[in-house]
This record gives C-alpha cells, sequence and structure tokens, in this order.
C-alpha cells in the first residue's frame, strides 16, 4: 500500500474513533453541565428570592395572615416558586439544635403545577423566616420552606441541543480535517511520488538515471533525492569502469591470441614442416580456439549487461526460428534429426535486437542438434501464456539432464558429468550466453528435462507494455 | 595488388604481412597514425587493412579523411580487438567496406579481400575451373562437368554448404586448411565451445562422393592430421 494511502486511512480511523469517542463522552457531560448550570440559576433565584423577603418582607409574599403558602410560577410552568410556612412541631421533630439552621437540598421530583404534573428539579430550602423586615430582630422567626423549581423538559430541551450542536461541531471539524490532512499530505508527498516514478520506475539501468534535482524544501526528501543520486553516480562511475576494463581486457586478450592464431596459420603452410609438429600446432589450435571463445563470451556477456546493444527492432520469432534452422540445416540432416516449428500465432518481440535473439535461438537449437540422438526430433513450439505473454519452447529427444545438474545448467563455465557414457559432458557457454540475452529481452529462460526422454528450454516473454 | 597495412602491435604485423606477401600482396606497413596518414596521403592502395586503435589516434579518422579525399580509391578492412558494436557501425557508416574483428583468420582476410575485389571491378568469369573438367560458376552457384562453350554439362547437386566448403578450398588452392578455419568459414564467428569438426569430414565426403560420380575427386586431399587441401 502506497505511504499517502496508508496516511489517508490512518487519519480517517482515528477522526472516526474521535467522532465515536465524542458520541459517547459528550451526552453525559452536557447533562452534567446542564444540571450543573441549573443548579446554579436555582442557587441564584433563590438568594435573589432572601433578597427580597429580607427587604420587602414575608408578609409581601404571603396572601394572607392565615400562614398560608405563596406560589407562583411562570405562564409556561417551566419555573415555580413557593413559599411553605412548617409548623413549629416538625421543626422540633427534625432536631432542636438545627432549629436555627438553614438547609438546602436539591433534588427531582414531580409537581402539580396548576393542573399540570411535570418532572422539576427542585431547590428546597428551609430556613427561619422573619415575616416583616421590622420584625427581624425580636420575634421569633417561623420556619419556612422555600422552593424553586425548573422544569426538567426545559433542561432536558437544552441539553439535548447543546448535545446535538457539539456532535455536529465535532463531526464536521473531523471530515473537514480528514479531507485536509489527506490534501496536505499529497501535496507533501509530491516529491516522493515524482522521486519514484520519474526517477526510479522508468529506468532500466544506471545510465538513464537524471540527476535534475527533486523540487523539494522538506529535508528528508532532499536528503534521500541526494544520497540516491550519489549512490547512482558511483554506480555509473563503477560500470564506466568496468566498461573501460572489459574493452582493455580485451583489448590485452584478443591482440596476443590474434598473433598466435596468425602465426599458426603461417606455420602451416610451410610444405618443409614435419607431420608431428603440424599436428602439433593444429592442436595448438584448437586450444587457442577455446581460449578465443571464451574470452569473446566473457566480452559478449558483459556488454550485453552493460548494455551496449542497441534494442531497436521488432523480430518476428518464427522468422528468427526460420533463419537459425536454414543456418543449421547441414548439421540437423547430419544427424537425420527431424525438426518441427509450430509457432501459433507468431510473435514479435518488442524492443529487440535481432542479432542477439539470433544468436539466443542458435544456441538453444544447436544445442538441441548436438544433444539429440540419431534419427530424433526437435519439436519448436510457441503459444501466447494466458498472463499476455509468450512461450517458446525448444524440445529434444536428447538423453536429458538429472535434475540436480539443472541449476548448473545457466552457470558461467560450470560443467558437469552428465550420466551414460555417450552423454555430452556440458552445455558450455551457450546457454550462460542464452540467458544474458533472454534477460535482455526481458525473458526467462529455464529448462525442464527427462533423462531418457529429452530435455526443453523455455523462453517466457513477459506481456508487452 | 598494393596493400597498406596499418596495425601497431609488431608481432600481428609481421605475421599478417608475412602472410600476404606469400599469397603474392604487394604490402606497405604503418605503425602509428601519423605514418598511416602520411602514407595515405603520398601513395594510393587498393586495400588499406586498418586497426583502430592506434598510437596517435583513431583509426576510424583516418578512414574518414580517406574518404573526404577524391584520389583515394582503396577499399578500406577494419580490424579491431575492440569488437564494440559502435565501431562496427560506425567503421561502415564511414564507407569500410568490411570488418573483421580480432582475432581473425588469415584465409578468412585475404578471402574477403578477394570478394571484394571481385565485388570492385565486377570480375567477367567468376569461374574456377578444376580437377578434371569441373567448373564452378561462383555468380550462379553451379558447379557443372565436361561443359563445352556450347552445350553446358550437367550439374553436379551441391548443397549450400557444400559449395561454400568446396569454393573455400578452391579460393585457397594449394593451402592446408584446417577443419577449424573451414567450420568458421561455414559457420561464421559463432561462439561455440568445441569446434565440430566432425561436421566438417561427413561434408567432404558427400562433396567427393558426388564429385566422384562425374569425375575424379582426388584433387580433395586430406592431410592426415591436419585438414584439407585442394590441389
Amino acid at each position: 500500500m502506497r505511504l499517502e494511502t496508508k496516511l489517508g486511512l490512518f487519519n480517517g480511523l482515528s477522526k472516526l474513533l474521535l467522532v465515536l469517542l465524542g458520541a459517547l463522552l459528550i451526552p453525559p457531560i452536557v447533562q452534567r453541565v446542564a444540571v450543573g448550570h441549573t443548579d446554579q440559576r436555582l442557587r441564584d433565584k433563590k438568594e435573589e428570592l432572601l433578597h427580597l423577603i429580607n427587604r420587602d418582607g414575608l408578609a409581601a409574599f404571603l396572601r394572607a395572615e392565615k400562614s398560608e403558602s405563596y406560589a407562583d410560577y411562570n405562564i409556561l410552568k417551566q419555573e415555580y416558586i413557593t413559599i411553605t410556612p412548617l409548623p413549629e412541631h416538625a421543626a422540633g421533630a427534625a432536631g432542636a439544635d438545627r432549629v436555627g439552621q438553614p438547609t438546602e437540598r436539591i433534588f427531582e421530583e414531580r409537581r402539580q403545577v396548576d393542573k399540570e404534573v411535570e418532572d422539576f428539579r427542585i431547590l428546597s430550602y428551609v430556613a427561619p423566616l422573619a415575616p416583616t423586615p421590622a420584625a427581624a430582630g425580636g420575634v421569633a422567626a417561623r420556619r419556612y420552606r422555600l422552593e424553586i423549581g425548573s422544569s426538567l423538559a426545559t433542561v432536558e430541551l437544552l441539553t439535548d441541543t447543546l448535545r446535538r450542536l457539539a456532535l455536529w461541531v465535532l463531526v464536521a471539524g473531523a471530515l473537514i480535517t480528514v479531507f485536509t490532512d489527506a490534501a496536505f499530505a499529497h501535496y507533501l508527498l509530491r516529491p516522493l511520488r515524482e522521486l519514484i516514478s520519474r526517477k526510479l520506475r522508468g529506468i532500466r539501468q544506471p545510465g538513464e538515471f537524471s540527476f535534475a534535482r527533486l523540487d523539494t524544501d522538506t529535508t528528508d526528501f532532499r536528503r534521500l533525492d541526494d544520497s540516491l543520486s550519489a549512490l547512482m553516480r558511483q554506480l555509473q562511475t563503477s560500470f564506466e569502469k568496468e566498461r573501460e576494463f572489459m574493452s582493455n581486457v580485451s583489448h590485452e586478450l584478443l591482440t596476443p591470441t590474434s598473433i598466435l592464431q596468425s602465426r599458426f596459420e603461417n606455420m602451416l603452410q610451410d610444405p618443409t614442416l614435419p607431420e608431428p609438429h603440424a599436428q602439433q600446432i593444429v592442436e595448438s589450435q584448437r586450444t587457442l580456439y577455446r581460449l578465443r571463445n571464451t574470452v569473446r563470451t566473457l566480452l559478449l556477456i558483459a556488454n550485453i549487461e552493460n548494455e551496449q546493444y542497441l534494442r531497436d527492432a521488432s523480430v518476428s520469432l518464427t522468422q528468427t526460428v526460420h533463419d537459425v534452422a536454414e543456418e543449421l540445416d547441414d548439421r540437423r540432416q547430419q544427424r537425420e534429426i527431424d525438426l518441427h516449428v509450430d509457432l501459433s500465432p507468431d510473435y514479435s518481440v518488442p524492443r529487440a535486437n535481432a542479432t542477439l535473439l539470433h544468436t539466443l535461438l542458435r544456441n538453444l537449437l544447436s544445442n538441441a542438434i548436438k544433444y539429440n540422438h540419431e534419427n530424433g526430433q526437435i519439436r519448436v513450439l510457441g503459444r501466447p501464456t494466458p498472463t499476455g505473454g509468450y512461450e517458446l519452447r525448444v524440445e529434444d529427444q536428447g538423453p536429458g539432464i538429472a535434475a540436480e545438474n539443472l541449476p548448473l545448467l545457466f552457470d558461467r563455465f560450470r560443467r558437469f558429468h552428465a550420466t551414460g557414457p555417450k552423454a555430452p559432458e556440458g552445455y558450455g557457454l551457450g546457454l550462460p550466453i542464452a540467458q544474458t540475452i533472454a534477460t535482455f529481452h526481458k525473458a526467462t529462460l529455464r529448462a525442464e528435462s527427462v533423462v531418457g526422454q529429452g530435455t526443453a528450454f523455455v523462453l517466457d516473454f513477459e506481456a508487452a507494455g | 595488388m598494393h596493400v597498406l597495412l596499418v596495425e601497431d602491435e609488431k608481432s600481428l604485423h609481421q605475421e599478417v604481412r608475412q602472410f600476404l606477401t606469400q599469397a603474392q600482396y604487394l604490402v606497405d606497413s604503418a605503425y602509428t597514425y601519423a605514418e598511416a596518414s602520411e602514407k595515405l596521403y603520398v601513395n594510393s592502395y587498393d586495400f588499406v587493412l586498418l586497426d583502430l586503435g592506434l598510437p596517435g589516434g583513431d583509426g576510424l579518422e583516418l578512414l574518414r579523411d580517406a574518404r573526404r579525399s577524391e584520389k583515394q580509391e582503396a577499399s578500406f578492412i577494419i580490424l579491431t580487438a575492440r569488437g564494440a558494436l559502435d565501431d562496427r557501425i560506425k567503421g561502415l557508416d564511414l564507407g569500410a567496406d568490411d570488418y573483421l574483428p580480432k582475432p581473425f583468420s588469415l584465409l578468412e582476410l585475404t578471402s574477403r579481400m578477394q570478394a571484394i575485389t571481385r565485388r570492385k571491378f565486377g570480375l567477367k568469369r567468376p569461374e574456377i575451373t578444376f580437377g578434371e573438367g569441373f567448373v564452378m560458376d561462383v555468380t550462379a552457384r553451379t558447379v557443372r562437368h565436361g561443359s563445352t562453350p556450347e552445350v553446358p554439362g550437367p550439374e553436379v547437386p551441391l548443397t549450400k554448404k557444400e559449395f561454400d566448403l568446396l569454393h573455400y578450398l578452391l579460393l585457397h588452392r594449394g593451402r592446408v586448411l584446417t577443419r577449424l578455419q573451414l567450420g568458421e568459414h561455414l559457420w561464421g564467428n559463432v561462439l561455440e565451445d568445441d569446434s565440430d569438426s566432425n561436421y566438417i569430414d561427413v561434408h567432404i565426403k558427400n562433396v567427393r562422393k558426388k564429385l566422384a560420380q562425374f569425375g575424379s575427386a582426388d584433387f580433395i586431399e586430406t592431410v592426415r592430421g591436419i585438414g584439407y587441401r585442394a590441389v
């Protein structure tokens, strides 16, 4: 998963968690705040009421001298106030020591106001109150119960509104930050995307690397870009050195070989050369020939791996197979080997090097002839693969290769001893070359073999695009 | 035939020179860029055998200069150990007539020179007579036996490779050709770890058998332990 997607996902999830947490925590908090707020208001009202009573005297509130209670409520019955005189004995029962002490309680209860019954938050205050301000000092104050109530429906309405508002703010805030965060991450990570798409994914070899500096002021990316460039530069330098080295080696090894080869040829033309010497020279020539081919193989492989060959043609496999087959026709016929070619449909290798592909197929076919038995058969089969690529098989009916030797086939210079007296001693350098060329064309080369039945070399070209 | 051999490696130079002299070429030598440049300016040659890595300059420059001047009509064959594809393309683009990567066979070199000569002068009679009454027509790629100026004789049915093999032997008449040399000519400079000289023997056997149906094929000699020779 890409970094940006991960960041976005994490961000979204954490915001979602936050909203859930909010939904869980906000209602009780709002409830508590609302209740606290209501209680505070009730207390404020009480103080206000006490202040009024102190100023105007209790009598102003009591309707008659009959010790009747006072009640008042606002028009919508959201709040009410009652002042109820308490009987003396009741006060005595409550506790003589507490007679002078005012008590205050806040609780919830149902009350009937006018004709309706409703739940109220009630502040109940019991205290001795003087009937008039003048009497305050002398007459033993009678105890009254002050009750101030606030309708719970009102409180709940408020709580509800608050809760809803808080949730909406939370959700909206979360959504907005999710999007702004994603946008910002997208903007921040742009240099990284560019680094990956332009500098890394688009290149096949260090030579194609772009050293243009990344446009960013993020230190981390700057550093990443710089170290990447430094590494690539190093890589290019060593590639360059390797190329130079190979070129020097080729010159230093091939020139002496060339001298020896020419000298042998000259010596062989001498009519007075005794026959045993001539034979020794021919033997030396063979050794030299092997040396030369070894050097050339190394060079070829190095040059291919160094991208010294062009990939500028679209090459038909059918055509190449036919060219190679014709070239090897005489060898095949000498061993009376039957060749069956069936590429249906034909496949054109895009961005290919015709000479190299020819060499690749020549090596495979030449092996198939060399390691076949006389009167055997070679089958060259080409089929598209389900994944959109193409598979080319070159099958022979030779002695086969033991399973434990299969992985060694493509090792440079690794030879193995096959079982059986007439079995070839090894596939030599042809296969490492073939594999290098296959890799150069983004194809893979592998071998399948059954001892005693034959070997198939399978070339898998990956889907174009 | 006047040849300028441009090669800085002394031993190789000597060997090539010896071989070409034996093959009746007149060989002029240059070991450095300056020498070669001067000789090319002063003399005119039929062939320039050009090594690319020269002390004092790039051999390709010599080729470029020579192609610019009108009086130099030499055919250029590039000899190089660099073996890089670029050089090859550049060389042929600049007008080289052929390209031989080192190490090369001297026989192959002389064959290419002959081929270039034939191409250049459009030889009228690309025919080689050999054996008792055999005639090889190089253009038509046929071998006939007992032809008279009026009536062409019957054709010897040779395969492509058999024809090439016989042609190569006849081109180098009197020389011993090893199986390696013959193989290299027939299949080109293909990288194979061991030369399957057996194929050559089979080809020679077949060529002899086919020729023997018309006349004696004794002119192809087997040189024991070495190879074959046409006389």
